[in-house]
């Protein structure tokens, strides 16, 4: 569909300006869109590899949890871990895939215990072992944890940002590009119809001025 | 003899409440229920049948457990001639109470009414909650306030929430074995129950590789496999634990317990045969006419209930096989 403009050489040059803006913007925005493709799937083979491996290892901790659940109280479960030993001091910064911000955690393992196994909130007597197995495939997956978050994080803002670069391309290509050179095809058509009009009156006149003679 | 003549009333009006235990049969009907609420179903037909009715939402069982619990202490209070055995019995709710009380001020939030045990430790718990906000701990027992004492020293040097278990844990157990000092029974039952703690302790922290010094520290002092047992067998292999207690009673719980940990790598047959081992050794005693071993077994044997209970009812919302079940129910009492 043509837009709605008088079919001036002035509008014309105007036109075509934007034609050519248009293509040439076109074409950067089709370049973003491939490469964030290209980020996004390495991302997501990431996020895929990373997600496998913690619930591989989740899921028989949440079992070993649920077990430890059944041969301890309530009560003395929730006294055990209500006070957490470990804590993970979280720092959340930018970094910039293709310009879109996603976040960056960097973390670190703050208070608790001296040693390395240091990690059990809880006394020995009044507690089940099936709980300290749990406890630490727990403690070791956090920092996993931490990066999936991460990484899914970024994953769904790149997302977002591939289908935003998406629709513009879309637009660009079949909307706003063809309709401007049906445009800029228009008033040459018209301006070229003015001018040949303008010829034949010009030949008419003559004639007539021809004929008197 | 003469003095024992005191239980006789209360050893037959224990015989009437252990009746309304569950029995094998009962246990093994909730084991095989398709579901659970029909092994809830079963327990509607036994001493649990009102709170089974009240019971709005099966994943709140554990709501029937406390109330259980509480209701049976309050029963017992009622009509026992020796309130000492009592309070030796449900000292370990204080501790619980304690403990959370503590982890929730060094949290520095409330202590959430789910994980509390109100009404069945010797001391009330609002009056706790009162001696906490007031930070005012001069009516605590003089075992409890030492303990609490002695944690908030640590505490401002070095925060650590197992500080607060191990220290507390230990007061518990050497305040149960001085309060049992005049009944042997008793007495006896608390050491075989350090024992096996401190068996469970030991072999928990060569698992988990903690140091020497860390044993010492969470063994507890009350029973009577002294504290240097432990420590000279650090450097040997576990085995080496199986043939030192070859000789003790605890030889079967330790030598199948192990196995299982060789085998799986899992803690739980020791765990189960330990309990078990304590409800036999009370369960041999319970038919002592004049004494406190009647109410000392029944209740233990509401605790193992209890604990049964949950067992099943975790397995059943959970869809765990019932081998998987199985394995970790405990005994039966009657």
């Amino acid at each position: 569909m043509r837009m709605r403009v008088n079919p001036t050489r002035m509008e014309l040059n105007r036109l075509k300006k934007r034609l050519n803006m248009a293509v040439r913007g076109h074409r950067l925005l089709k370049d973003k869109r491939d490469e964030l493709m290209r980020q996004f799937i390495d991302l997501i083979k990431h996020n895929k590899e990373l997600r496998e491996e913690v619930e591989r290892e989740l899921q028989p901790a949440l079992a070993k949890f649920l077990l430890a659940r059944a041969v301890m109280s309530g009560e003395s479960m929730e006294e055990a871990i209500m006070f957490p030993k470990t804590r993970f001091d979280l720092a959340v910064s930018r970094q910039n895939i293709m310009s879109v911000y996603a976040p960056k955690f960097s973390w670190e393992k703050a208070g608790g215990g001296q040693g390395e196994g240091d990690i059990y909130p809880y006394g020995f007597a009044d507690t089940s072992a099936e709980l300290d197995a749990s406890i630490a495939t727990l403690s070791q997956l956090m920092p996993k944890l931490l990066e999936l978050a991460q990484v899914e994080k970024a994953a769904d803002l790149l997302a977002d940002e591939i289908e935003k670069t998406r629709r513009r391309v879309n637009a660009l290509e079949h909307v706003l590009i063809p309709q401007l050179s049906e445009t800029v095809r228009y008033i040459t058509m018209k301006l070229e119809e003015a001018e040949r009009s303008a010829l034949t009156r010009l030949m008419k006149v003559k004639d007539i001025v021809r004929g008197k003679t | 003899m003469a003095n024992d003549s005191k239980y006789a009333y209360a050893v037959a009006r224990v015989r009437v409440l252990e009746n309304r235990l569950l029995d094998k049969g009962q246990v093994d009907r909730m084991l095989e229920a398709q579901g659970a609420r029909e092994a809830l179903q079963v327990l509607a037909e036994t001493n649990y049948a009102s709170a089974v009715g009240e019971l709005k939402d099966v994943h709140r069982f554990e709501d029937l457990l406390a109330g259980e619990l509480e209701r049976v202490y309050r029963e017992v209070r009622r009509f026992y001639p020796e309130p000492r055995l009592l309070e030796a019995l449900a000292a370990k709710y204080d501790v619980h109470n304690l403990k959370v009380l503590l982890k929730a001020q060094g949290l520095g939030r409330e202590a959430g009414g789910d994980i509390l045990y109100p009404n069945v430790g010797n001391i009330p718990l609002a009056k706790l909650e009162a001696m906490f906000a007031q930070e005012d701990f001069r009516d605590l027992p003089p075992h409890l306030r030492q303990a609490v004492e002695e944690i908030g020293a640590g505490w401002s040097q070095r925060p650590d929430p197992q500080w607060i278990d191990i220290i507390l844990d230990r007061a518990l157990y050497d305040h149960l074995l001085a309060l049992a000092d005049t009944i042997p029974f008793l007495k006896e039952f608390f050491t075989h129950q350090a024992n096996l703690v401190n068996i469970k302790t030991f072999i928990r922290v060569k698992i988990l590789r903690q140091d020497e010094d860390f044993l010492k520290k969470v063994l507890l002092r009350g029973g009577d496999i002294h504290q240097s047992f432990f420590t000279d067998l650090y450097h040997e292999p576990l085995e080496v634990l199986c043939d030192r207690l070859a000789l003790s009673p605890y030889a079967q719980v330790v030598n199948e317990g192990l196995a299982e940990w060789q085998e799986k790598g899992r803690l739980t047959r020791f765990e189960k045969l330990a309990d078990d081992f304590l409800l036999n050794f009370v369960r041999s005693h319970r038919h002592h006419p004049f004494g406190p071993q009647a109410l000392v077994g029944y209740l233990l044997a509401v605790e193992n209930e209890l604990k049964l209970i949950r067992i099943i009812m975790v397995g059943k919302l959970n869809k765990l096989p019932p081998e998987e079940i199985r394995e970790r129910l405990r005994d039966v009492y009657v």
